[in-house]
Order: structure tokens, then sequence, then C-alpha cells
């Protein structure tokens, strides 16, 4: 089938295309196009104007700057998996990045676009939740921050405005004694997540655990955080017994809904395991000798 | 607000220039506009890697993009195989390997197979098992089961290191060129061994 008809336009800058959101209605935003090209062939989504961003160099970056990775809205997933910079010392990200989609949806999908489709199934809003990260968003009236907690309202919907467009998601360089790690659990290659989990652990100079980030995939209406579960880890030594008492909380906190990948109790089930497991190698990564930041 | 637009697709070296609304997609253009039918629409969704090729050197769905963000790309499909250096006028080593190794039955996941498995070889020429799988996981097979597609990837990446193109000088492979060699070894590729600006072979990647 094909999309319906729709005005294209290219901005080349992010002036230009801020402008263009604030002077058209019934707009969308195209960047990777790997979700949005679909919905829009089946006629779920029907703008009248796409305003597709890819022409805009200036977003297409990752890098660490300023205390910050930083992914610009053109960094693609497979660019996080070619990256120099987003070595181990980013666990949840190494491991996200590949386990999405299939090769040729991982060169033109994009993270920022993945993070602004607010799919409670995507992979990188609980990475983001469990690094603490947040957004950039340019419109009429400059840029603000979005911290993680604050982007996901409901499926497909996020605080962004209309006329507002995400430039960039971002996420503190790690500590020292900083390890995260993703796990995610699907049918085959290429299916989305039937849960997930992102952990992160910062561990203090007597191997406590001194921070915790936990975001769990597909089984509440957003990617959500399991707090619980980081205020159990607070001050503990990893260990499984402890591990296994975060992935417990994080199972009553996560929401999930039965489908045809199974029932809600199994994927709570899931959630524990899931947890437990991406903890366990958070901590093996917080315990290695990492590389410091180039300045 | 239908208007057409006028983009410039380079199609396997040659250049075409064709007008096409924004909603048309890269694979109608190529199939409907430009008349190339190997590449195929299988399910119509993104899920089936048939209609994949290659845009700027890296493997695409092509149900995926719409033709006016092609615009300005190298894309290269099925039909180009043959015209490759390292297919020596004959059929490409990938072609020889999906006949030799039965890595298809009914053929409609094919050109898709084909372009992965080009794709990996450009970047790793000597992949193992798990490399070709990987990279051939975006692209679905009813047939095969997928043993013989991985036995034609292999395939193609063993005569791809046996049989030298036109380009490499042919007759011999490049390790046995550069062991007969003097300091000047040449494998005849720009910016490459010996060639202008060139290295040491065995510190080159051969790109």
């Amino acid at each position: 089938m094909k999309a319906a008809r729709f005005e294209h336009h290219e901005p080349s800058t992010v002036g230009e295309a801020v402008s263009l959101l604030e002077s058209f209605d019934e707009l969308t935003i195209l960047a990777g196009g790997q979700s949005l090209v679909p919905m829009l062939r089946f006629r779920l989504a029907r703008p009248e104007t796409v305003v597709d961003i890819n022409g805009i160099d200036e977003l297409d970056y990752l890098e660490e700057d300023d205390g910050y990775l930083k992914l610009g809205a053109l960094a693609r997933h497979a660019d996080v998996q070619e990256s120099d910079v987003v070595d181990d010392r980013y666990g949840s990200f190494v491991d996200a990045a590949p386990l999405i989609a299939d090769p040729q949806i991982r060169n033109r999908g994009t993270v920022v676009g993945s993070i602004a489709q607010a799919d409670p199934k995507g992979d990188w809003g609980s990475v983001l939740i469990a690094h603490d990260g947040e957004v950039v968003a340019r419109g009429p009236d400059g840029e603000r921050t979005v911290p993680a907690d604050e982007l996901f309202l409901l499926p497909y919907d996020t605080s962004i405005d209309e006329d507002e467009l995400i430039t960039e998601a971002r996420v503190p360089v790690p500590a020292d004694r900083e390890g995260s790690a993703y796990h995610k659990l699907k049918r085959k290659t290429g299916d989305y997540a039937m849960a997930g989990v992102a952990a992160r652990l910062v561990l203090d100079a007597e191997g406590r655990i001194e921070e915790a980030g936990i975001g769990m995939t597909a089984v509440d209406i957003t990617n959500a955080r399991a707090s619980d579960a980081e205020d159990h880890l607070v001050g503990e030594r990893p260990s499984a017994d402890v591990f296994e008492a975060a992935g417990d909380f994080a199972a009553q906190e996560s929401n999930p809904e039965s489908d045809e990948h199974g029932a809600a109790s199994y994927k709570e089930r899931m959630i524990s395991v899931l947890a437990q497991r991406a903890l366990g190698d958070a901590a093996d990564r917080a315990g290695v000798t990492k590389r410091r930041a180039t300045p | 607000m239908t208007d057409e637009r006028e983009i410039t697709l380079t199609v396997n070296g040659t250049e075409h220039t064709l007008e096409v609304e924004p909603r048309t997609l890269l694979v109608h253009a190529i199939r409907e506009d430009l008349d190339m039918t190997g590449t195929h629409i299988g399910c119509d969704t993104g899920n089936c890697g048939a209609c994949t090729v290659l845009q700027d050197g890296e493997p695409i769905k092509s149900c995926l993009t719409f033709a006016v963000q092609a615009d300005g790309s190298e894309v290269q499909t099925v039909e180009g195989m043959e015209e490759l250096p390292e297919a020596n006028g004959d059929l490409h080593p990938l072609q020889e390997g999906f006949r030799e190794e039965h890595g298809l039955q009914c053929g409609y996941c094919t050109p898709g197979m084909l372009m992965s498995g080009k794709a990996l070889l450009d970047e790793n020429p000597d992949p193992d098992e798990d490399e070709i799988r990987e990279a051939i996981s975006g692209n679905l097979c009813r047939c095969t089961g997928y043993q013989n597609i991985v036995k034609s990837i292999e395939y193609a990446s063993d005569e791809l290191a046996e049989t030298p193109t036109a380009a490499d000088g042919g007759g011999v492979t490049l390790e046995e060129r550069f062991d007969e060699a003097d300091d000047d070894f040449d494998c005849g590729i720009d910016n490459c061994c010996g060639g202008p600006a060139g290295g040491d072979l065995t510190e080159g990647d051969h790109q």
C-alpha cells in the first residue's frame, strides 16, 4: 500500500526545521523512518506534511563532550555499534544496539527517532532511564532539556511539543566504578522485546552500590523505571541474593499485559530474571579498569 | 501539493534522473520507474529483506525508504552483480555460490540475500558462520532453512580469496604476489599496498 500524499520538506539546518514545525499543522518528523514509513504506508499516520531531517548535517554526531555522551538526532543504531567512543563503559549501549531489529534497519533507524517514537517496546528509552539521561529539544522559544523520567507519557506520546524537534539524546559520561548492561527477551531476530531491562550500577571505593538505575522495556505503557529495585540496591554489596531481591522488586513494579507472546505472570518473572542478569553484568563491568574519558 | 520531484539515482553505476512523488518508495522507483525488477517486494512491511539494496555501500530495505531520501546516492541492485570487478565478466562469486551450494529453491529472497552477502563480504572477506548468520538476519527465506545460504556465502568468500580479479592483476593471489615481490609490491589499487600513497600489504586492509 502506498502512503497518502504528503508534502515533503528537507530542511538543512535545525533553525529551518523548527520554522517548518511552527508553520504547519498535521505534520510528522521523518528521521530513519524504519517505524514511520510503514505507519505512513498503512495509513496509520496521514500527515499532510513530512519534515525530513536527514539532510541536517549538524545533527549527525555521536561524541563525548562536556561530561555527556551525546547522540545527535541522526546517529543511527549502527553508528552506536561502530563507534569507538561507545566502549565497555557504556555497556548497556553496547548490549542494546545489536539487539535492535536487523542490520538493514540498524543502518537507517536512529536512536533519537526511536526515543521520540516512544514505543514502550523500544529499547533506548530504558537505557536512557537507567543512565539518568535526557533529551534536548529545540522549539520556537529556544532550547530545553527534558529528563528521561519526564519524557514518556503514553505509548507513542512524549512531553515534547508539536513544534519542537528533539536534536539530541545524552547521558552523563560514566563515573569510575560504573557499569551497565541491557538484557532483552525476544522470540527471534528482528522482533521487538517481550521484556527488557537496562541496569546501571555505580560502586563506591568499598565496593558498595552507591547509585543504581533500572529501566524496563515492554512491560508498562511506557518505558518505566524500577525505583523500588533501585532503592533496594543502594548501600548493598553486589551479590546474587541482593540482585534476586532487586529483580523481584522490578517484577512487582512492572505492569505487563498478556498477549500472544506470553502471560503477564510470565513476563513479570522474566523481568526478574533479566534484571538479575543485567545487574550481574553491570557489576562486573563496574569492577573492571576503565579507560578514562579523554578531555 | 502532490508535485513530483526530480531526483538522481546512480544505480549500478548508471545515473538516472527521474520524477517521483514524495510518497514513492525507493523499491517502487527501482522496479517501476527504472524497470529493474530484480529487487523484490516480499512482505511489504520491512520484515523480509527481499527488497534489500545497497545505498552508498550499506544494506538497507528499499521498502522502508522513500525514493526522495535516496536522491543523489549510489544504489546497487542484483542486476549489477555481474558487472562488478570481482565477477570477471561472469556470474559474481556470490551468485555462483548460490548455484553451486543450492542456496535457493524458489528464489524469491535471493536478490536480498545476495545484497546482504555482498555487504558482508565487502566489509569482512572471511566471515565465520555466526557472522554470516548475523549478516543475513534481516532476510527471511522460507525454503532453504538457511543452511545452504550460509554455505553459498562461504563458497563466495573462499572463491574471492582464491581467485584474483582483473583489478588485482589476475593469475596468482595477492599473498603469492606479495611473497614474490620486492619492496615495491603494488596490488594496483590506489592508496593500498605499494600503490600511490600506499602502505605495507601486511598492514593494509586492501581498501
